[in-house]
């Protein structure tokens, strides 16, 4: 590694060291020397428009803002001297005459901190509470820093409508500031392009141009803009008003198999609000909207199953733990081996997975661990875990030459993998996409093809054959455009996945990798669908299946066991029934929120969520990730791992009795290759078929619709996500 | 050119490519600063960028940029043509060569001008401009963000130095002359309404601190100012100056602070005495029939929009304040008679009595 190199300067009478190319403020940051500023942040370009970082220099005219100034060796600087701390307060006075300053130079502010004092005629005694953003704002700081105690402009209220229209957050710009952080981080850092500044002078506002919402003009509501201004301008809708965190968690995000890092923030022992890891090497904090958005209001459901239930003939009827759990026991084992079949949720933990599989064929003495994948994706398993297993990391994205997209549009999900795409692209990689609509990657595309789902293998035949030399008319355009030998990716979308030409299309991407060299990246919404393979959460496929060699061998469930039998008890772990799945005549729910209409469950065992339950996850990149306890258990819920082993204990004794997570935990770690290991990665290389195959096409009717909504353990997240509605019908049009 | 060799890659057979494109910006005025200017150029929203770096180190598209005026440019093909001896004959020591200036404003003579750097302004006025109808009272040198120049300056040379130790700039070239029925207060709330308004908004001291001085300027001339009120712009004025990220911003209080330094004495009238000299700010003025000098001619009556003034033919006419807009069409109407002279007046301070 070359040593970075170091410029020495002269900060306040104190010679220092400072990287070289920084800027002033950095340095001054790095060697603990506090300049206020509030449009400079980390990640983002510098702007310098608050001018309040301003400092002297000696040889340069004037008071240059330090956030803009690179160092230079030798430098002399000062940061505090009389006329600085003059021109930041005077700067500082006319930035508060735009903003309201009640929350900054209210007489009764201690007595109110303290004593929550009021003096209106009231019998209770209230704090005022005008910005979503007391107590956590930078300008309450900056202020506090820059020591002003008044301020003696009037104050221009700009009288711009609060706007609340689009999902999610709330706009009020008249809290404003101007600093530019939400533009930057949205065209900079985001690669969006939602956000610019409107107008000039005074009237300048931010908002998208041309007076459109922020859905119309294809925001991804990725939060990030909320996240980084330093007011109360931008404020999420469910956790406007609750204040201050009292802490913060760190977590894994359920949603999708990316697993970025989440910060939870918890107030009063709930989850309300959440952040970006900008320092999470995997996403780095990329984070799309169901992570940033989705989260609180799912997990604090109104709907959220509290107590055992049990359907009467008279309707349902609560019932304590103890009996629930017997009377499960009772009919499982009534029912027998042949007439049961348990169904797991690929978005369960994999400690979950791991017990569940234990208790199918340890306790029940089943092969039928069926799963939403083996009826989304029939016969056609074999192909995309192949494709799954052997999917490269995001970060090989970056250094690729050509990047191929199939069916994929990262708007609402895979953010940080489409951020990585725009990244490339904007470098000067080759990207080219496929999609049966316009997509969000098509701005900066090489190439945009549009056509029908049913094209697109006869267009990918022609990529292949243009890159073997001999290009068929059709795809002429792109053809030339990839070239053997050149480090290329092909990104397959949900869309690809569910589409009715997946096999052909899976064929296709096996042949350029195998073939050609192409690097493969698949975006599906089954979370842990690595721990399923790993766990051996699948028929025929036991546990530590995906050896330490890396190499997995795979039935075909259609082989293992019959996918069309109904049977007597079906047991659904974390998992919504739905029409592809056998029937039962007795079925047992356990999960957090209801099952969809037409589905009665006889027997219903309320579940914890991830940010209650702990556990890992492994992501598609094959890091184990952890969910950590951010919240005390919702009402009567328990874990996953709690209920079925308490229902194993009622059918065989001492078959399966874990008293904590770390009983599993430490199993597992026996048991499955990679997880004891430091780099808590398991490992990947070969996928390989074993038995029969099943008939040629899905035997379960049409696969899964491609435009399904996003779900979390079978439940659609717009059923309780307010802002998902809007987003859902947006995808549609 | 192309013809010729003299524009496209490898010129004349040279290894020296020239390119010349033309690209149209939308007239922002703080386009015109170097890096707005810049952003414009590469299809982002023309505002400015702190510097350093500098354009010459990285400018258009992040490439070293010289950027010069057509003025500049213009002057290159004399120069070329006739030597740099010649050119330096022009001009005094340290501010060589000419300069092209819009002469305009109250002036006999109004047009574009080239003078020679170090001519006097009161050359200019009064020999190029062939002089002001009514008395002298100022020029503003530079355009909206320069300064404003009393009569004491009319001897003041013309060129960079000069003009800076006076306060204002030489600016864009552009020189407004006014004499005696400007008002300066107005004057000054005149530019400041347009770098306002023109601020790109993106710092703090300029697009909050213009407006502050705006409104209070607003406020002298409608009678409602207050002697703290020239402090508080001299404040807002040096805040400005010093924390203001682009030139704009750092010029925008120039005709407030020279107007200010100059021109003392009509802020206070205007303030204190609330009376506007120039009869300009109408909040401060009155317009009244004499009565001993109508000769109800019926001309005011005709041009005045609002049907303020009233009275039947050869009678003295009546004039309704209430209904007044001080348009001041009556008042330069009212000529009829030479010996009654105006008949129609505009009082300043009549108000507060
Ligand atoms: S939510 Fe994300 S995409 Fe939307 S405006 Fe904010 S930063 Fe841009
Ligand atoms: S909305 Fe917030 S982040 Fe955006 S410019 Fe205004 S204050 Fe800054
Ligand atoms: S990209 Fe995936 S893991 Fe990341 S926030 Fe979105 S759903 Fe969660």
């Amino acid at each position: 590694m070359t040593k970075e190199k170091k410029v020495s300067i002269t900060i306040d009478n104190r010679k220092v060291e400072a990287k070289a190319k920084t800027t002033i403020l950095q340095a001054a940051r790095d060697n603990n020397i506090d300049i206020p500023s509030l449009c400079a942040l980390e990640h983002l370009p510098s702007y310098g428009a608050c001018r309040l970082c301003v400092v002297e220099v000696d040889g340069i005219r004037g008071f240059p803002t330090s956030c803009t100034t690179p160092v230079e060796d030798g430098m002399v600087i000062r940061t505090d001297t009389a006329e600085v701390r003059t021109l930041r307060q005077e700067v500082l006075k006319l930035l508060l005459s735009e903003h309201p300053a009640s929350c900054l130079f209210c007489e009764e502010q201690t007595d109110c901190k303290n004593f929550q004092g009021t003096i209106r005629k009231v019998g209770v005694t209230t704090g005022c509470r005008y910005c979503p953003n007391d107590d956590m704002c930078e300008l309450q700081e900056v202020t506090k820093k820059v020591g002003l105690t008044e301020t003696s402009y009037p104050v221009y209220y700009r009288n711009f409508p609060v706007e609340k229209e689009d999902p999610f957050y709330d706009r009020d710009y008249n809290l404003c500031l101007l600093c530019g952080r939400c533009v930057r981080v949205c065209n900079d850092v985001r690669l969006n392009g939602t956000l610019s500044f409107k107008q000039r002078g005074k009237m300048t506002t931010i908002g998208p141009a041309f007076g459109r919402s922020h859905l119309e003009a294809g925001c991804e509501f990725c939060g990030a803009c909320v996240a980084v201004c330093p007011t109360g301008a931008l404020s999420a809708k469910a956790s406007k008003w609750s204040g201050k965190p009292d802490e913060v968690v760190e977590s894994t995000c359920p949603y999708c198999p990316i697993g970025c890092t989440l910060d939870l923030k918890v107030k009063a022992g709930e989850v309300v609000d959440v952040s970006a890891d900008y320092d999470s090497p995997t996403e780095h904090g990329l984070i799309c909207v169901k992570g940033r958005f989705a989260i609180p209001e799912y997990v604090l459901s109104p709907d959220r199953l509290a107590r055992p239930t049990i359907l009467k003939p008279e309707g349902y009827d609560f019932l304590p733990w103890e009996e629930a759990l017997d009377e499960a026991a009772a009919k499982l084992k009534a029912a027998g081996p042949k007439n049961t079949f348990v169904v797991v949720s690929p978005q369960l933990s994999n400690e979950d997975l791991f017990v569940a599989q234990r208790f199918a064929r340890e306790v029940i003495g089943t092969e039928a661990i069926l799963s939403s994948v083996i009826f989304d994706l029939g016969s056609d398993l074999r192909s995309f875990v192949d494709l799954v297993v052997m999917s490269e990391q995001i970060d090989t994205i970056e250094e690729t030459k050509g990047i191929l997209t199939i069916g994929l549009d990262t708007t609402y999900g895979f953010t940080p993998l489409g951020i990585a795409v725009k990244k490339a692209a904007k470098k000067g990689a080759i990207l080219v996409t496929v999609s049966e609509h316009e997509c969000n990657l098509d701005m900066l595309s090489e190439e945009a093809f549009q056509s029908d789902a049913a094209k697109w293998p006869e267009f990918m035949d022609g990529i292949m054959k243009s890159m073997s030399g001999n290009g068929t008319r059709k795809s002429k355009a792109a053809a030339p455009l990839f070239k053997k030998g050149d480090r290329n990716v092909v990104i397959i979308g949900p869309d690809a996945v569910f589409s009715g030409k997946r096999k052909e299309i899976f064929e296709r991407v096996l042949a350029m990798r195998d073939n050609l060299g192409w690097k493969v990246i698949v975006c599906h919404p089954y979370t842990n669908l690595m721990g399923m393979l790993a766990m051996g959460a699948l028929p025929g496929l036991k546990p530590g299946g995906l050896k330490s060699d890396g190499v997995l061998k795979l039935k075909d469930p259609a082989g293992v066991v019959d996918l069309k039998q109904n049977r007597k008890v079906g047991y659904f772990i974390g998992e919504a029934p739905s029409p592809e799945m056998p029937k039962c005549e007795y079925l047992i729910y356990e999960n957090a929120l209801p099952a969809p209409s037409g589905f009665d469950p006889n027997l219903i065992l309320p579940a914890g969520l991830f940010t209650e339950s702990p556990g890992t996850t492994i992501s598609s990149e094959g890091k184990i990730l952890t969910f950590n306890r951010a919240s005390a258990p919702f009402a009567e819920s328990k874990p996953d791992w709690w209920i079925i082993s308490g229902i194993a204990a009622r059918m065989k004794k001492g078959a399966l009795k874990y008293s904590s997570l770390a009983a599993i935990q430490s199993e597992i770690k026996k048991s499955i290759p990679g997880f004891s290991g430091k780099e808590r990665r398991v490992p990947r290389k070969k996928v390989v078929m074993e038995g029969k195959a099943a008939a040629a096409g899905n035997p379960f009717g049409p696969c899964r619709d491609a435009a399904a909504p996003a779900a979390f353990r079978g439940v659609p997240l717009h059923d309780h996500v307010a802002g998902m509605k809007a987003i859902e019908e947006r995808r549609h049009k | 050119m192309r013809e010729y060799g003299l524009l496209g890659s490898n010129i004349l057979d040279s290894d020296f490519s020239f390119e010349i494109k033309i690209k149209e910006g939308a007239g922002a005025f703080v386009c015109g600063e170097e890096t707005a200017l810049i952003g414009s150029i590469e299809g982002k929203r023309g505002m400015p960028r702190s510097r350093p770096p500098f354009p010459a180190i990285a400018g258009l598209f992040g490439s070293p940029t010289i950027i010069n005026n057509v003025e500049t440019l213009g002057t290159l093909p004399n120069i070329l043509r006739n030597g740099p001896d010649w050119y330096t004959r022009f001009g005094k020591e340290g501010n060589r060569g000419t300069k092209t200036f819009s002469l305009v404003g109250k002036i006999r003579r109004p047009g574009l001008i080239e003078v020679q750097l170090g001519t006097t302004l009161r050359e200019i006025i009064f020999d190029i401009g062939g002089g002001v109808q009514k008395p002298f009272k100022a020029i503003q040198t530079g355009g909206p963000s320069g300064g404003c120049l009393s009569e004491e300056f009319l001897d003041l040379t013309v060129d960079y130095e000069s003009l800076a130790s006076a306060g204002s700039i030489m600016g864009s070239g552009g020189l407004i002359v006014m004499d005696e029925d400007t008002c300066i207060v107005d004057l000054a709330k005149y530019f400041l309404d347009f770098t306002q308004k023109e601020s790109c908004g993106k710092c703090v001291p300029c697009r909050v601190g213009t407006k502050h001085i705006l409104e209070i300027l607003q406020r002298i001339t409608e009678g409602e100012g207050s002697p703290d009120d020239l402090l508080a712009l001299r404040t807002l004025g040096d805040t400005i100056k010093k924390g203001a990220l682009c030139g704009l911003g750092q010029t925008a209080p120039n005709p407030v602070l020279t107007t200010l330094r100059y021109f003392r004495n009509e802020y206070l009238e205007h303030i204190k005495d609330h009376t506007c000299r120039a009869t300009v700010c109408k909040s401060l003025i009155e317009y009244r029939v004499i009565k001993e000098k109508c000769t109800g001619c019926q001309s005011c009556v005709r041009v005045c929009p609002t049907g303020a003034i009233t009275g039947p033919r050869s009678e003295p006419h009546n004039l309704d304040a209430s209904k007044c807009i001080k348009c001041r069409s009556c008042y330069e109407i009212c000529r009829y008679d030479a010996i009654a002279g105006d008949a129609i007046v505009i009082r300043t301070a009549e108000r507060q009595s």
